[in-house]
């Protein structure tokens, strides 16, 4: 590919994530808007911002470099993907919003009314992020890598850098902005290609017909794998981890905190769920495609670089380059959105926690948010991207979905059963995927420990539950209060009892 | 119920310029916000009956709708898996498990969405009517 194309499309995305970001601080006054954008944030808007935030280099890149692998069996990755917003609106979207706290860890002390809760919680949101940040920058160094030909560093070093600008100088309200721009961009550079590789396609009746008469058994469009019990235990864990993750993830919920009310909180999750679900038809698409034209059918062993290889391998030339620098800005767009929400609600949790909450403890806790990730990425390998990110799903559900579900619904929850069953998940669910990927991979338990969330959330839960009726005189005395304020409707604003405005 | 006279909010009003400070606390509630029948009815015995069964029916239905959601999921699989006749099946060309698991599921999802925001909504609405009487 022409490095001109890759540089272009980098500076571009850099260039109007950055101006957004600017423009956003002349709007960001208050440490509310700094932190949560005063609340004011429309339900169209948010939810293209958790689009924006949500659709990361697994959606992106790795969904359709699984197809290519593995055929119709990586479909179950975008549902989960999807779903994982049915389990947030069911069960967490609306009290979540009216809880009042700005991030999981202020949920988790005013719902436990403990301290010790309260830090238990916070590192494991900081790991939860961490460890979610390290693939999208191993996807910007996969990028780099394909489009320029530099050194992998290069493009893990400039998401980090352009990340922290941003967050620094602008915080949530202006990362709302560039988050919704992101979605749309996002969408624009997977839907353009794809329309113009299929007006293509069916102009040349050759390449139409390779793809609409291949045998279904083999070939190009398989049936999936043959069931055996490791297939069947892996499906259903992945989709354990990927349902009950999604309701876990630190910048996908304090996005939450941004709308006006909890009935604004659904209708945004509405949309989100239409949003993602008109997103993930092109990823789709691009491994089919995949399969069919990209020749070796695993572009050069990097199966995650389909998406930026197709549209030139397919169209050529001049308008090949074109659509390949619109599909490489949009690769860009997703690790630069994920990792700026990222880094904003772990600076949120790292200033609130360490450095005291004010704004100079925001960005300096949004670069450390940034730097130690960065780290990471730099000395590891990347997996299969989207395998990566669903092994961070299956910690979140096994560790902050327990904590949510239990604290909203369950009156009964103590601070020494969320922190028991938070560390007993976190635990398992480490120790499990870190011994597994140890092992060789004919060895009998691996699937069982490499895909450990059917288990492991079962077992936090219990846990947190079983010890919450141990301690029963640690319940919070505030509890029912609490509660009410989760679960009862707000009134729409200034009906019939005006409050005295200060002034 | 009937409507105490209003009094001053327990925390003091918010100042028209707001200090950056840390947000250790949980944030304030929006003035307005609540009213005075929903302040009663919460700390009251009748309000803390109301708010239970509230809870009760938003647990339930989003129980019954993810279950009902999940069912069908399941469905999906077994056809794809264990259904030889469904994966040999051509729509347009492509195999019916591709087409049900790359687009068919989405209108599936939507749908439980919005029947659930719906039920929800009218959950909400009951109880309002409930706490402010006729």
């Amino acid at each position: 590919m022409n490095p001109a194309i890759g540089y272009t499309a980098l500076i571009a995305v850099s260039l109007a994530t950055t101006a957004i970001g600017f423009y956003g601080l002349r709007i960001s006054r208050t440490t509310s808007d700094f932190y949560v954008a005063s609340r004011t944030v429309k339900p169209w808007w948010n939810a293209s911002a958790i689009g924006g935030e949500y659709l990361s280099a697994a959606s992106f890149l790795g969904i359709a470099g699984l197809i290519v692998i593995s055929g119709v069996d990586a479909l179950w990755f975008p549902i989960g993907y999807t779903a994982g917003y049915l389990m947030l609106l069911f069960f967490v979207a609306a009290p979540l919003r009216r809880s009042g706290a700005y991030t999981i860890p202020d949920f988790a002390e005013a719902r436990l009314e403990s301290p010790v809760a309260r830090r238990v919680t916070s590192v494991l949101v900081v790991a939860v992020g961490w460890f979610y940040i390290v693939p999208q920058l191993h996807g910007a160094a996969l990028t780099i890598r394909t489009t320029t030909g530099l050194p992998s560093w290069v493009g893990a070093a400039a998401v980090a850098v352009v990340v922290c600008l941003t967050v620094v100088t602008g915080g949530m309200r202006s990362i709302t902005f560039v988050q919704a721009f992101q979605y749309w961009l996002k969408l624009t550079a997977l839907a353009v290609p794809a329309i113009f590789m299929l007006l293509l396609l069916a102009g040349t009746p050759d390449s139409a017909a390779q793809l609409a008469t291949t045998p279904p058994a083999g070939g190009i469009l398989p049936p999936a794998a043959p069931v055996t019990g490791a297939s069947v235990y892996g499906t259903l864990s992945l989709m354990v981890a990927l349902l009950f993750g999604t309701l876990g993830l630190p910048h996908v919920l304090v996005r939450f905190y941004t709308n006006p009310d909890g009935a604004a909180a659904r209708r945004t999750t509405l949309i989100v769920l239409g949003l993602l679900s008109v997103f993930y038809l092109f990823p789709t698409m691009y491994g089919v495609l995949g399969r069919a034209f990209l020749p070796g059918r695993d572009s050069g062993g990097f199966p995650d670089a389909t998406v930026l290889l197709l549209p030139g391998a397919l169209v050529g030339g001049p308008l090949g380059d074109v659509l390949s620098a619109l599909v490489v800005s949009g690769a860009f767009a997703a690790f630069l959105s994920t990792t700026s929400g990222l880094v904003v609600s772990l600076a949120g949790v790292i200033s609130q926690d360490v450095l005291g909450g004010s704004v100079r403890g925001f960005r300096v806790a949004a670069v450390v948010a940034a730097v130690v990730p960065l780290g990471i990425a730099l000395v590891t390998d990347s997996l299969a991207l989207a395998g990566s990110v669903g092994l961070v799903f299956a910690f979140t559900a096994s560790t902050i979905c327990p904590l949510l579900l239990l604290g909203i619904w369950w009156r009964g929850l103590t601070d020494a059963g969320a922190v028991a069953g938070m560390l007993t998940g976190g635990l398992l669910c480490g120790a499990a995927i870190l011994f597994g990927s140890q092992l060789g991979p004919e060895a009998p338990w691996r699937g069982v420990l490499v895909q450990p969330a059917a288990w492991t959330v079962p077992a936090a839960f219990l846990v947190a539950v079983l010890v919450s009726r141990a301690t029963r005189h640690r319940r919070s005395p505030s509890v029912s209060r609490f509660m009410a304020k989760l679960h009862v409707p707000e009134r729409p604003l200034a009906v019939d009892e005006p409050r005295p405005q200060g002034g | 119920m009937s409507h105490p006279p209003s009094h001053p909010p327990s925390e003091p009003p918010a100042a028209g310029r707001e200090r950056v400070t840390a947000p250790r606390t949980p944030a304030p509630q929006f003035p307005g916000r609540t009213t005075v029948s929903q302040e009663v009815a919460e700390q009251s015995a009748v309000g803390e009956v109301m708010v239970r069964s509230l809870i009760r029916s938003q647990l339930r239905l989003g129980l019954v709708v993810a279950s009902g959601f999940m069912a069908a999921l399941l469905l999906c699989w077994a056809l794809v898996a264990w259904v030889p006749m469904f994966a040999g099946w051509l729509i347009l060309g492509i195999p019916a498990p591709w087409i049900l698991l790359g687009v068919g599921v989405y209108p599936l999802i939507g749908s439980c969405a919005w029947l659930y925001v719906r039920a929800a909504a009218r959950n909400e609405s009951r109880y309002r009517d409930l706490v402010d009487g006729p």
